[in-house]
């Protein structure tokens, strides 16, 4: 990928025409376009779910472990559920967990890198110390210890992933503003009179972007694992709002008898995320960031 | 060179002095008791009662917090409170090697994969190979963890019937016993971190390849082989090196979830027990060594840094 | 193995009605309940006067009655080492009788200690440790005479101070907490070194079936003061160090419990096997593959997942025992929340029966198809519920209840209820929480889905861990939440400990200034339940079991679902011995291969 990363190099400052061209590029990836259009399907799943569902899909109405079938594709579940439904609506709670709490953890995790990398000082000592404290412990421990707190259920499961991973964003963005502030051009709007926040929001962010990108892709796929792990834990979800990570877990103790109930939920996770692990890796070759997008990998 | 360690040492003791009083309070915010759940069935009424006040739990948070401290210093971890009453010491102690020997053969197994992988797709780069391999080091890295154990005890315990579905057997009853019970496990921690390990040594390597010397090298008809792995493959190792803390932790965090699947009960399994238990004491210590290993882990590796790439000093 | 009830011929199906008819036939008055001081002295008891000893103290259940069938003469081999899994738990926290909390761990010690008495699976009251006793006419005293040349693992010997220094133990709460099972003893007295006597505060039939037992009894299950001295308390619990037919070799906590023959046990006949080596194992499909592999070769400990015990039937290697219908598994509908608020239970029925709150609940009560639940969440293997008194009580058990009962599963009576109420096809209903602990996550998802097909309900499920469980349980804050007792033979075990205003488990941590009893209170079962714990004539206790029970029932003090069945799984080279099978229990000293 030699040749993409000298082209996108001269990208130093994100224009318009730099993301359109940048994604043009990025389609010339084998990887992203395969993963691109799995996940795109997936989405498709997840929006449409109320329309392609071919059953309600908490509905117990039928024999339990039917086996696959034409009136139901990938069988019933241990419950008598269809389980095709039930991984439709499922998607659509997956992806959300996965999205949602990168998202939030994006935020969070960016506004505390930020901060402490611009302003340095004080600031910078307490925030990173906190980091340091919660960068002491693997994502999932910390994960599983926040729903012990706030109990189970899929807005807590949400909060406490997202929580769990704000260090990872906080520390690839503070090291990116602690490069990118010596550049000149901070300098310049520095004299020019421009305020710290108008600073960083116009400046540094933009130029902090792709390592971000990267990092919350990857995070994604870690998110959606996670929220599998919880649930194995039965520190998940409640059975009311299905995830995969959810039926796969709850169909644990039925895969040498129904080995569809074991097999499906575990197929749709590994597809998510080796697709999104694809699109990762080209945009990390894309953007070059192979560096501080390795410390997502927990 | 001394007065950086000194100062790390001192940050990471730092460090893990806030985690142990951070965590102290946190787990007195857990909603939950453990002593009312023990004794639900006991039919003595003032059992509960005299219990709390046995273990303490009647004191406010700070006088807890000091006494418990107190002990730390002295190297006593207290006891557990749910059930065996075991030496929080005892405990950490007899789950440790298990970790460790389930941690360590997991990265040889993963070592073992992924670097004939990462250089098998560097040197055969975009070929068909390259494309299997990764997708194959895709498809480990995104199985969920405890699915994948699942799968390999349908496989070779329950079906095949070669290796043991549970368990752990220590190294002093026989190299196999110990062995056999591991081989599993490892293979569920190890397959993913194959993953991560055989991706940073295929970049790694594919820009040590792109260096002049390797080029010239190569003008000058090295033998290729002798090339890759003598002079190209450990310059490539360097910048794997310094995501070793991150990959540590990756490895402990599978630990967690394998060692509940296989019955093995390590610091991760101690952990996630003392959570759901509500075992305040235990849960303490094993934070305590869990993030001590991170936290040393992630020292060493700067420390390794600075010593393999001479263009990085100790400021 | 026991044969079950609807297999026997008519003259077996005689025989359990005469056995439990004479079980039953004594003057409650007499402290010895027609049994001469002779029969109840012994080195053992008859059959016939156990199950007397058990219907008067209220653990006779009808399936100990039942006959057997002819075990196919088997030739035992001596010797092997027996690989076991104690299923559901991720370690077996404690073998100290005095810190001992749950069934699985007396199920080990029961192989590794003594007690005075052991209760077999043919209903008698076995010589333990010790070797006779004898009792007074008035049923107070009690003198234990114990077995000669009895030395502990440790090479101890056992005498008369073991079993007061025991005693001493389980009475001082800073070293136990079974002290509560010894209120009825006034005093214990060495007479000499192989004579103790108790003498007792009032006559108390259950004490060989119930307080020597060296299993479930704890309080007097014997202990050395050697190994205490010399492992301290918290290595003693690992390894407790006692003088039954097994010892703990080697204890690694959350992995192993090593068993290996004791050469110096009093029977030589026993053990049949030289050790067995006991592995905790927590998740189903583990301890599944472990099975059917053969890494393992019995399984103990918590009750097997229903669904794996459909798996282990389908497969001939594998021996599946199933007994039972014990204890009762219920849903608790909160009476001081809408919409089935009852702010008190002390009308006649029919006047509660017009109250908006009371009909939810019976119709939520009504509405659960028990037959549906048993079928799908218990693959069939278990008993409809429709108060706490169960099957296994045997003759305390109103099969009647099944039909009169105000909770009788009927759908249109119960759409009927929500919509007097106000709720027409369940429209304008609250969302209602369900809570349960993490093994009857399936449970209530069927319960759930039942609600919702016949009345049309929502119920939203949250799983929460014991810990947090049991102390909002006793908060009483909850909609409605999934639990229920697996306990013992007594009626008391579900009238006394739940269904009282003053019930350990009714509530005991809610605010008592804003709610006068917690889930369930009312001033006849009140009375009629401390009155019949006080009766000993049965026949008399039945009439007032049996209407406490109806009561509770028919006012909804829980919606009843189920009572649940004991399953012991083995492979078939084991040859588990059909004296040994005692519910709940799993003793391994006649256990051998085939």
């Amino acid at each position: 990928m030699a040749i993409l990363n000298e082209t996108v190099d001269g990208e130093e400052s994100a224009g318009r025409s730099g993301w359109s061209r940048g994604a043009a590029l990025l389609l010339r990836d084998k990887r992203a376009v395969v993963g691109l259009i799995i996940l795109g399907l997936f989405s498709g799943m997840a929006i449409f779910a109320p329309l392609i569902a071919p059953y309600d899909p908490n509905a117990q109405d039928f024999s339990m472990m039917e086996g696959l079938s034409w009136t139901h594709l990938l069988g019933t579940d241990d419950l008598g559920r269809d389980l095709l439904s039930r991984l439709i609506f499922g998607t659509q709670i997956s992806l959300f967990v996965g999205v949602s709490t990168v998202a939030i953890a994006l935020v969070i995790g960016v506004f505390l890198g930020v901060v402490a990398g611009y302003f340095g000082g004080v600031l910078d000592n307490i925030i990173m110390r906190y980091i340091d404290v919660q960068w002491a412990f693997p994502n999932f421990i910390i994960a599983v210890y926040l729903v012990a707190v706030f109990g189970n259920g899929l807005m807590n499961v949400i909060i406490a992933i997202s929580l769990a991973f704000i260090d990872d964003f906080a520390r690839v963005a503070r090291s990116m503003v602690l490069t990118i502030k010596e550049e000149q051009y901070i300098d310049a709007a520095k004299t020019v009179g421009a305020s710290s926040w108008r600073i960083m929001w116009l400046h540094v962010l933009p130029n902090a972007a792709a390592p971000l990108i990267v990092v919350g892709t990857v995070s994604i796929s870690y998110a959606i694992l996670a929220e599998a792990g919880l649930s194995f834990l039965g520190l998940g979800v409640n059975p009311s709002t299905p995830t995969w990570g959810l039926i796969l877990s709850e169909g644990r103790s039925f895969i040498s008898r129904a080995w569809w109930i074991g097999v499906f939920p575990g197929l749709f996770i590994m597809l998510t995320v080796l697709s999104i692990n694809f699109l990762g890796d080209a945009l990390r070759d894309l953007l070059d960031t192979r560096e501080t997008a390795n410390i997502a990998a927990r | 060179m001394t007065a950086y360690l000194a100062r790390r040492v001192l940050g990471a003791i730092v460090v893990m002095f806030v985690v142990a009083t951070l965590v102290f309070f946190m787990l007195r915010i857990l909603p939950g008791d453990p002593i009312a759940a023990m004794l639900f069935d006991v039919e003595d009424p003032d059992a509960v009662e005299f219990l709390r006040t046995k273990y303490g739990l009647d004191q406010p948070i700070y006088v807890q917090y000091v006494k418990w401290f107190g002990h730390l210093l002295t190297g006593d971890l207290g006891q557990s409170i749910y059930g065996s009453r075991q030496d929080v010491t005892r405990t950490i102690l007899e789950a440790f090697p298990r970790t460790m020997s389930l941690a360590g053969l997991s990265f040889l197994i993963a070592m073992i994969i992924a670097v004939p992988a990462g250089l098998i797709s560097a040197v055969r780069k975009n070929s068909t190979l390259d494309h299997v391999v990764t997708v194959v080091a895709f498809l480990g890295l995104s199985m969920p963890d405890f699915w994948f154990a699942i799968i390999l005890i349908i496989a070779f315990a329950a079906n095949l019937q070669w290796l043991p579905a549970i368990g752990y057997v220590p190294i002093a009853e026989g190299l196999w016993p110990w062995f056999s019970h591991l081989i599993l496990p490892s293979i569920a921690i190890g397959t993913p971190f194959a993953a991560i390990i055989a991706r940073m040594i295929r970049s790694s390597m594919l820009e040590v390849l792109q260096m002049d010397y390797i080029r010239v090298a190569r003008s000058k008809g090295l033998l290729n082989t002798r090339l890759i792995l003598v002079h190209a493959f450990p310059n490539a190792l360097i910048p794997v090196v310094t995501v070793m803390g991150i990959a540590i932790a990756l490895l402990m965090a599978g630990t967690v979830i394998v060692e509940n699947v296989f019955a093995i009960k390590g610091l991760g399994r101690v952990l996630i027990q003392g959570i759901l238990n509500r075992d305040f004491p235990v849960v303490q210590g094993a934070i305590l060594v869990v993030s001590a290993i991170f936290v040393f882990a992630n020292l060493l590796v700067d420390v390794l840094y600075t010593v393999i790439d001479p263009r990085i000093r100790f400021d | 193995m026991k044969k079950k009830f609807e297999d026997l011929t008519d003259l077996e199906r005689k025989t359990v009605k005469d056995d439990l008819e004479h079980a039953y036939d004594f003057d409650p008055r007499d402290p010895l309940f027609g049994l001469t001081r002779d029969k109840l002295s012994g080195p053992r008891i008859s059959r016939r006067s156990v199950m007397r000893l058990m219907a008067a103290s209220g653990v006779l259940t009808a399936w100990h009655v039942l006959p057997g069938t002819t075990s196919k003469a088997l030739a035992q081999n001596r010797g092997g080492i027996l690989e076991a899994g104690w299923a559901g738990v991720g370690e077996i926290t404690t073998l100290d009788p005095a810190q001992i909390n749950q069934v699985l761990q007396f199920q080990i010690t029961s192989s590794v200690l003594s007690g005075l008495t052991h209760l077999n699976a043919d209903l008698v009251a076995e010589a333990d440790i010790a070797e006779t006793w004898t009792v007074n006419d008035a049923g107070t005293e009690i003198i234990f005479k114990l077995r000669e040349g009895v030395t502990f693992h440790n090479g101890d010997k056992f005498t008369a101070d073991d079993v007061i220094f025991t005693f001493n133990r389980s009475k001082d709460p800073d070293q136990s907490i079974n002290g509560g099972l010894l209120k009825n003893v006034a005093s214990l007295e060495k007479l000499n070194d192989l004579e103790i006597k108790f003498t007792l505060s009032a006559p108390q039939a259950s004490f060989f079936v119930k307080t020597t037992e060296r299993a479930s009894g704890r309080a007097l299950t014997i202990v050395s003061r050697g190994g205490l001295e010399a492992l301290g308390t918290q290595q003693y619990g690992l390894t407790p160090i006692g003088t039954g037919p097994f010892r703990v070799t080697e204890h690694t906590l959350g992995q192993r419990v090593k068993l290996r023959r004791f050469d110096d046990y009093y029977d030589p006949e026993r053990p049949v096997l030289d050790g067995v080596n006991i592995t905790p194992i927590s998740e189903p499909e583990p301890l599944a593959a472990a099975m059917e592999a053969g890494d393992i070769q019995l399984i103990g400990g918590n009750p097997v997942a229903p669904e794996l015990v459909d798996r282990f039937e389908a497969n001939s290697d594998i021996v599946v025992d199933i007994i039972g219908g014990n204890g009762f598994q219920a849903v608790f509908l909160n009476p001081w929340r809408d919409p089935f608020k009852v702010p008190s239970f002390d009308k006649p029925l029919a006047e509660l029966m017009k109250e908006k709150g009371f009909m939810v609940r019976l119709a939520i009560a009504k509405a659960i198809d028990r037959d549906r639940f048993i079928e799908r969440a218990q693959f069939g293997r278990g008993v409809p519920a429709y108060g706490s008194i169960n099957p296994a009580m045997g003759f305390y058990f109103d099969e009647s209840l099944a039909e009169t009962s105000n909770q009788r599963f009927d759908v249109t009576a119960a759409r009927k209820l929500l919509a007097d109420a106000g709720f027409p096809n369940g429209e304008g209903f609250p969302t209602l929480t369900l809570k349960g602990g993490p093994p009857v996550r399936r449970d209530m998802q069927i319960i759930a889905d039942i609600l919702k097909r016949n009345l049309n309900i929502e119920i939203k499920i949250e799983i929460k861990e014991f810990q947090i469980l049991v102390p909002e349980f006793q908060k009483v804050d909850y909609d409605m939440l999934r639990i229920g007792s697996g306990g013992d033979f007594d009626p008391d075990d579900g009238i006394v400990d739940f269904l009282q205003t003053s019930s350990r488990l009714n509530g005991a941590n809610r605010d008592k200034a804003k709610m006068p009893f917690g889930h369930f209170g009312e001033a006849d079962v009140d009375r009629l339940g401390d009155e019949q714990s006080r009766t000993a004539d049965l026949k008399k206790r039945r009439v007032l079991v049996q209407k406490v029970n109806k009561i509770t029932s028919d006012k909804v003090a829980a919606a009843f679902i189920y009572h649940p069945v004991d399953v012991l799984v083995h492979r078939k080279e084991v040859d588990f011995p059909a004296r040994s099978r005692v519910v709940g229990l799993v003793d391994l000293d006649r256990v051998s291969f085939v």
